[in-house]
């Protein structure tokens, strides 16, 4: 997602904008001469005053003048093309929504297994780590830092 | 002096023993994995230490966290992950080491210097504790704001391309920073209505989200590197002492730095690492091979971070004032155990003071071994398939960030820093200036506005306190630096060095 | 099937059909058997939690079941209070509240308040302190007090926890007890009383309203001391330090109380099994000696003194955010 300048300085702005109007409505408090309005203010008008320079292009670099030496975007993407970058957060929110009713292990297999095999590889690889890796995961944090991880459909026996 | 050998014995005692490596062990590899990090690793430790002895439960809370601290730089060198705030101060410098083949030297650098840094910083504690103290007793919120903004404008110091950008992103991480009601005003802002957003955005899930998730969706999109050649990790310490010798000034500027803000409370590793990492850079006579894989700055950032968390215990140990969460976690840890932060513990419990001294010192030490190891068996992750290393990321990702609140939300806030990461990486706009921004916002403005309660809305006193003069005197400086370059440049003639290398 | 009759069969079916209607005079499953959670909503390695762990350890050896805490954090409390109320009633799930829970409503910040729960035992109180700086010149709270009274409204400053929190509602109190406007002394929010103390000892207030034990480390320091305090006795701790009522004839008193409690509607069976061993952990040693150690109240209240405590607690405390100004409910 590789936007011009200028849209991302208008982002900016408009980001910068909203902000320093949401905070101008927060009420003062008894007692505070400057209120909590004050700094979402000045973080606002900050933002947009850079907004504005970074979307006219100034103050690019004071220093060297950088080539990004970024690997060749999106070229190797396979099926879905840039839809591929929101996998990684869809299964994020897969666990959030799914993990006190299905349990730990399947959940974590599952995401496992549709990373591994989105990011290329064999079946051979992506089934037995979306196997073991859990396992291991679980047992860590469960048994030895004791954080209450869900059982659900799945209760592990230790 | 029988104190001493007191000390000496109860450190011998076979569970403190134990405890110290269990948790050196621990603190090392979660440290390591992306998705946990030091914080994360000493909250969890907590009901451990509930069943061990004194002794041994503080012990494992030092130890730990120092190796943690550490460890962080692992896959922040290796992956391009940093595993604490602190060590995002120099990912990039470190991972551009990693890609011209130099992993074992940048790793080397940050073990090396991490374990001086310990070292001295625990000498500090040891010998100017009662001096440091009083230092840190007469900063007043004034100080701290300037000191908070100085670290702010370490953001622009660093910036590789353009500082407006980071200025941009540190501003962002600021108003992610205003979010929730722990504010001075204790007003909610920015919630939504979503009562999880009241206690703010903790730093944990924004960090790894912007961090490890921005980088796993980055492995979605982009094909797999050629991988790196295949060859044995060299020795981890070779070529430490030759640079010991080189980079000495940097090396003692930055122990020096991060004992100063590492005793100041509230200033903790991370802001060390940043502020010491844009000295470094500023005062270094190859300025410009910062971000390319240049060394120096590593060793003085992780000098720095690791000799700030010794001398963050002097208040801690003091007063009971924390220097930062680890802190926090460590002065509830010694009160649970009997051990009460205060003038008693240096006098009625002084052989548990000096067993405490005594731990600092061998954590310190034994990190040099076991950060070896550490790191040989870190490195086989460059030789494991992208697709299986980024899946546990991503799995250790939703799971670390679940743990430190036992809260979905986390995840759900991992998930949207992982986005806004992404994007922000790819239009030029630096994550790490902006998890500063998250990490200094409430600090800057906490003191800010009850230094002016303080003073009944009167701004003079800003500048009128003598260090308060000083530190805003260095923090304008360090504001103007960049205008002050590019006018000088535009208008100065070309007499500069010529820092146009051509790529 | 020769040899047992169709008879015997039957009666032997009609013994083991009768053996369940015989079952409940025997011992059924008894609460707790499997382990049961306890919520913390504040952070691990705070007093809270301390608190909590150790009434959990000691819970653990009286019912020989785990009761593992679980620290539930976020929205400064919020998040954990609600877990707490909104669990399954089963007694498999309780907590730990705190006094935050009869403020959190009157700010308009949650829909839960006492009510939403069963109160189980009253386990820790710790009243505010007030400690002024070991250099400053008054030499008891009537001389701070009449100090007060002297000063111009906004002169004095004053912290310890952040703005609407227990301390600061405690100086609205008082203040408004003597008399005087709940913001006749300016209050300076700070992120917890660590930070106050501090500036208190580097001269940046007057005076700090934080408890005692919080106050500690810069007690025993030299730094500071601890003019009174408000509540209504002495602490066993710091048997030195008076009363506010004492000293001054104010009877002002508050304080950051802790409890046990499980989501509204729990089972009399769990109720009857629970509120007797609370008591025996309070009148534990271990109980004792771990409060005394950092100087935590030893406060106690059974299930129905609870409830009535925190009534009053409810009532007090949204007098004193309604007199600051802080009341939205």
């Amino acid at each position: 997602m590789q936007l011009s300048d200028r849209v991302t300085g208008a982002v900016l702005v408009v980001l910068g904008g909203a902000a320093a109007y949401a905070g101008s409505r927060l009420p003062a408090v008894p007692g505070q001469d400057v209120g909590p309005a004050a700094f979402p203010m000045l973080i606002g008008i900050g933002l947009v005053i850079c907004g504005v320079l970074i979307a006219l292009g100034i103050g690019r670099s004071f220093e060297v003048e950088e080539a990004e030496a970024e690997l060749p975007a999106g070229q190797g993407a396979r099926r879905l093309g840039g839809l591929r970058a929101l996998i990684p957060p869809a299964m994020l929110l897969f666990y959030v929504l799914v993990v006190d009713h299905l349990g730990f292990l399947p959940t974590a297999a599952v995401i496992v297994l549709v990373m591994a095999l989105a990011l290329g590889a064999r079946p051979r690889l992506a089934v037995p780590l979306a196997i073991i890796a859990p396992i291991f995961v679980h047992l860590a944090f469960y048994k030895l830092l004791r954080v209450p991880l869900p059982a659900g459909l799945l209760p592990v026996p230790w | 002096m029988t104190e001493m050998l007191e000390a000496f014995r109860m450190v011998a005692a076979p569970d403190v023993l134990v405890a110290i490596l269990a948790s050196a062990i621990y603190g090392l590899v979660v440290g390591s994995l992306p998705g946990l990090s030091a914080t994360m690793a000493t909250a969890l430790l907590v009901p451990v230490t509930f069943y061990l002895s004194p002794i041994a439960a503080v012990a494992t809370i030092i130890t730990a966290s120092a190796m943690a601290i550490f460890s962080g730089d692992i896959p922040g060198c290796l992956l391009r992950i940093p595993g604490t705030p602190a060590s995002a101060a120099y990912t990039d410098e470190a991972y551009a080491m990693t890609r011209k083949g130099q992993a074992e030297l940048a790793l080397g650098a940050g073990l090396w210097f991490s374990a001086i840094g310990g070292i001295v910083g625990t000498l500090s504690l040891v010998l100017m504790a009662p001096l440091l103290a009083e230092m840190a007793l007469s900063f007043s919120t004034f100080e701290y704001f300037w000191l908070a903004f100085l670290g702010l404008m370490c953001a622009t110091l660093v910036a590789r391309s353009s500082p407006i950008k980071a200025i941009a992103s540190m501003l962002l991480g600021l108003l992610i920073a205003c979010i929730g009601m722990e504010n001075p005003a204790g007003t909610p802002r920015f919630t939504f209505g979503i009562p999880d957003l009241l206690g703010g955005v903790e730093i944990i899930p924004a960090l790894v989200g912007a961090f490890a998730v921005s980088e796993v969706i980055r492995a979605m999109v982009t094909p797999e590197p050629p991988p790196l050649p295949r060859r044995k990790f060299g020795s981890i310490l070779a070529g430490q002492w030759r640079l010991t010798k080189k980079y000495q000034v940097p090396m003692w500027r930055g122990n020096l730095i991060g004992i100063i803000i590492g005793v100041l409370p509230g200033a903790g590793a991370d802001m060390a690492a940043w502020v010491s990492y844009a000295m470094s850079k500023k005062f270094s006579k190859e300025q410009e091979k910062f971000g390319t894989g240049h060394p120096e700055g590593l060793v003085e950032a992780g000098a720095s971070n690791n000799a700030s968390l010794a001398s963050g215990w002097v208040p801690a140990l003091l007063f009971g004032i924390p220097g930062d969460t680890i802190t926090a976690i460590a002065i509830g840890v010694l009160y649970m155990k009997g051990l009460n932060p205060g003038p008693t513990l240096f006098t009625e419990r002084a052989d548990s003071m000096y067993a405490l001294y005594i731990i600092f010192i061998l954590a310190n030490i034994i990190m040099i071994p076991l950060g070896i190891a550490m790191i040989r068996v870190a490195s086989l992750v460059l030789r494991a398939p992208r697709s299986a290393v980024m899946s546990v990321i991503l799995l250790l990702c939703a799971v670390g960030s679940f743990a430190t609140g036992n809260n979905l939300f986390s995840v759900i806030l991992v998930a949207l820093f992982g986005c806004l990461g992404f994007v922000m990486e790819r239009n030029g706009y630096p994550v790490a200036a902006m998890v500063l921004g998250i990490v200094m916002g409430s600090m800057v403005e906490q003191n800010f506005i009850t230094s002016l309660i303080k003073s009944d809305g009167d701004v003079m006193p800003f500048i009128e306190r003598p260090v308060s003069g000083v530190l805003a005197a260095m923090t304008f400086g360090a504001l103007l630096w960049p205008a002050g370059v590019w006018v000088w440049r535009r208008f100065g003639g070309g007499r500069l060095p010529a820092a146009e290398t051509p790529r | 099937m020769s040899g047992i009759s169709r008879r015997s069969l039957m009666g032997s079916a009609a013994a083991l059909a009768a053996t369940p209607l015989a079952r409940p005079a025997l011992a059924q499953p008894r609460w707790p058997n499997r382990p049961v959670q306890m919520i913390c909503p504040w952070a691990a390695g705070g007093g809270t939690d301390a608190v909590l762990r150790i009434i959990a350890a000691l819970l653990e050896k009286e019912f020989g079941q785990p009761f593992n805490v679980v620290n539930r954090t976020g929205g400064s409390g919020v998040v954990g209070h609600a877990a707490i109320a909104q669990a399954q009633p089963d007694g498999y799930t309780l907590g730990i509240i705190t006094s935050e829970i009869c403020m959190l409503h009157w700010q308009g910040l949650t829909e839960i308040t006492y009510r939403n729960y069963t109160p189980l035992a009253l386990m820790n109180n710790d009243p505010p302190g007030i400690h002024v700086n070991a250099s400053a010149p008054y030499k008891d709270v009537k001389a701070l007090a009449d100090a007060i009274k002297a000063s111009r409204p906004g002169q004095l400053k004053a912290s310890g926890t952040g703005q609407g929190g227990s301390w600061h509602l405690a100086l609205a109190g008082w203040l408004v007890a003597m008399g005087l406007k709940a913001d006749h002394v300016r209050w300076v929010p700070s992120n917890g009383a660590a930070p106050a103390m501090q500036d208190l000892a580097a001269g940046g207030l007057d005076f700090t309203t934080c408890s005692v034990p919080e106050a500690r480390a810069m007690l025993d320091a030299g730094r500071t001391r601890t003019l009174a305090i408000m509540a209504p006795e002495r602490l066993s701790v710091f048997p030195n330090i008076p009363t506010l009522k004492e000293v001054t004839g104010v009877d002002y008193q508050t304080g950051s109380w802790r409890g046990i409690a499980g989501p509204a509607g729990l089972p009399a069976e769990v109720k009857a099994a629970i509120e007797p061993a609370l008591g025996k952990v309070f009148q534990s040693q271990e109980y004792k000696d771990f409060l005394n150690a950092r100087g935590f109240g030893l406060v106690y209240a059974d299930a129905a003194g609870f409830a009535r405590y925190m009534e009053q607690a409810d009532k007090s405390l949204g007098d004193a955010m309604k007199a600051a100004g802080l009341a939205k409910a």
